[in-house]
């Protein structure tokens, strides 16, 4: 601390305390009405201005907030929906395949039945037919035979019509049956 | 035993240790102190003469707050950004205590609007005055001390509001200013009639009508008084407990055994008394004036 160097003061009274000065009533007045001035002209408007544009940029985040809430909403419950519609739309094409494929597969059945029959038929047609054209031919077989060993014995001929009709007697005695299908005896 | 209780312990030990040093060194001796007059610390001494308009140390205050209240608020203005950094947020919080507490709460918002430039400014630049009393400045003349040959005036607490001549014309103002407003609102006569309070007649009228009228004037007195006996008060008591009673009563360590008073007194002072006080008597010109254009 620096040395104080008291300087003879002379006493005074108090009474100066309470006594307004003149001078500088007038400095007061005069420096507040500077202060006004220029903060009521360039200060406070100013300061209010960048309040007011805050608040204003405020309540434009908050009403964009609030919009794009709002949108996001619509758009989720747009996609619940769009979801519900697919699910739904998957269940069904599900539904519809599985149905086409039964159908398909028990089609496919039959007709692999129908096939089916159809070729045992036929072969059994086939073999009907081969079985006869067969038994057909050892008859005319058996009776060219029976002819040629005729003639051997009896050393004679005969007639055509004769041959045919002892033939047709001597098959008629045999039993073709073994060979025939069931039932089905010439 | 923990940080802090080590930290306080010592301070207290250091404290004790200096006022028995303080009295052994210079006992508990008086001598009589015959120079040192306390109110001499709030003595205008007249720097720059200028005829009534001299500057003292007063006007410099109040030319140092002037120019801090509208440089600060000037220069913080300029800068207003959408993302307030930590000053500009704390202006902020002043400009709506001063727009939304003092003005618009006592008065209607067209009112307020018209009213705030006036009220805002009343507030900071009282706010200002009591702020920057409580910064060491060297401004006591009375006293000097010699730095490198310079006599510089010693380093002294003062506040220009704890001069009355400063709250007496900013009450002044307020005076004027609501009785004008209440004129203008209800005209001369109807101002004069609001005073009374409505269904009183007769003697009862007139005694009422001198009581409002005389508690009117009060008005001037209180608000004037209020401040300038808050801060006036707060820096004597700072200076009595800071060294002022140990230089009257001649007692070293008294000085000494006074200083944490002195310490928390200013604290005080500073953290509370100024800015309620300017808070005060912006809110109270705020209520007359708003008082006056809506009268019962």
């Amino acid at each position: 601390m620096p040395a104080v160097s008291h300087l003879p003061v002379a006493a005074s009274s108090g009474s100066f305390l309470i006594t307004p000065n003149v001078g500088l009533m007038i400095w007061t007045l005069l420096l507040f009405a500077i202060s006004m001035y220029i903060l009521g002209r360039w200060v406070f408007p100013r300061i209010s201005e960048a309040l007011d544009r805050r608040q204003h940029a405020i309540e434009e985040s908050i009403d964009h907030a609030e919009r794009v809430r709002h949108q996001a909403d619509e758009m989720l419950e747009e996609y619940r929906e769009r979801l519900r519609e697919a699910r739904a739309q998957a269940e069904q094409i599900i539904e519809r395949a599985r149905k086409s494929a039964e159908v398909r597969e028990r089609e496919t059945m039959e007709e692999t039945q129908k096939r089916r029959e159809q070729l045992m038929e036929q072969t059994r047609r086939d073999i009907e037919s081969e079985t006869r054209r067969a038994i057909q031919e050892i008859r005319r077989e058996v009776a060219d035979l029976t002819v040629m060993a005729t003639e051997k014995v009896t050393r004679k001929v005969l007639d055509e019509e004769d041959q045919r009709r002892l033939i047709e007697e001597a098959l008629g005695d045999l039993d073709f049956s073994a060979l025939a299908p069931d039932g089905d005896r010439d | 035993m923990s940080k802090t209780k080590k930290i306080v312990l010592g301070v207290f030990a250091f404290y004790a240790l200096v006022f028995v040093a303080l009295i052994l060194i210079y006992g508990i001796t008086q001598h009589k102190n015959s120079e040192f007059q306390i109110q001499n610390e709030f003595k205008l001494v007249n720097w720059v003469s200028l005829g009534v308009l001299s500057i003292n140390r007063a006007v410099v205050y109040l030319i140092l707050a002037t120019i801090l209240t509208i440089g600060t608020m000037f220069w913080i203005s300029r800068r207003m950004q959408a993302r307030p950094n930590r000053v500009q947020t704390a202006v902020e919080v002043i400009y709506s205590l001063m727009r939304d507490n003092i003005s618009r709460g006592n008065m209607p918002d067209s009112m307020a609007a018209k009213w705030f430039p006036f009220l805002g400014t009343l507030f900071l630049f009282i706010w200002y005055c009591n702020l920057i009393g409580y910064l060491p400045l060297p401004t006591n003349s009375e006293e000097k001390f010699t730095l490198f040959g310079a006599h510089i005036p010693a380093f002294a607490l003062y506040a220009a509001t704890a001069n009355i001549s400063v709250p007496l014309v900013l009450a002044l103002v307020v005076f004027v200013a609501f009785n004008w407003v209440g004129v203008r609102a209800q005209g001369p006569l109807g101002y004069l009639k609001s005073l009374v309070p409505s269904g009183v007649g007769g003697v009862g009228a007139f005694v009422l009508g001198i009581l409002e009228g005389v508690s009117t004037l009060m008005r001037l007195l209180s608000l004037t008084i209020r401040l300038w006996a808050n801060i006036f008060s707060g820096h004597i008591i700072i200076l009595f407990m800071t060294g002022g009673l140990a230089v009257i009563l001649g007692l070293q360590a008294l000085g000494w055994f006074a200083l944490p008073a002195g310490i928390i007194i200013y604290l005080f002072e500073l953290g509370l008394v100024a800015t309620l006080q300017a808070f005060i008597f912006a809110t109270l010109a705020a209520i007359y004036i708003g008082g006056a254009a809506s009268h019962h």
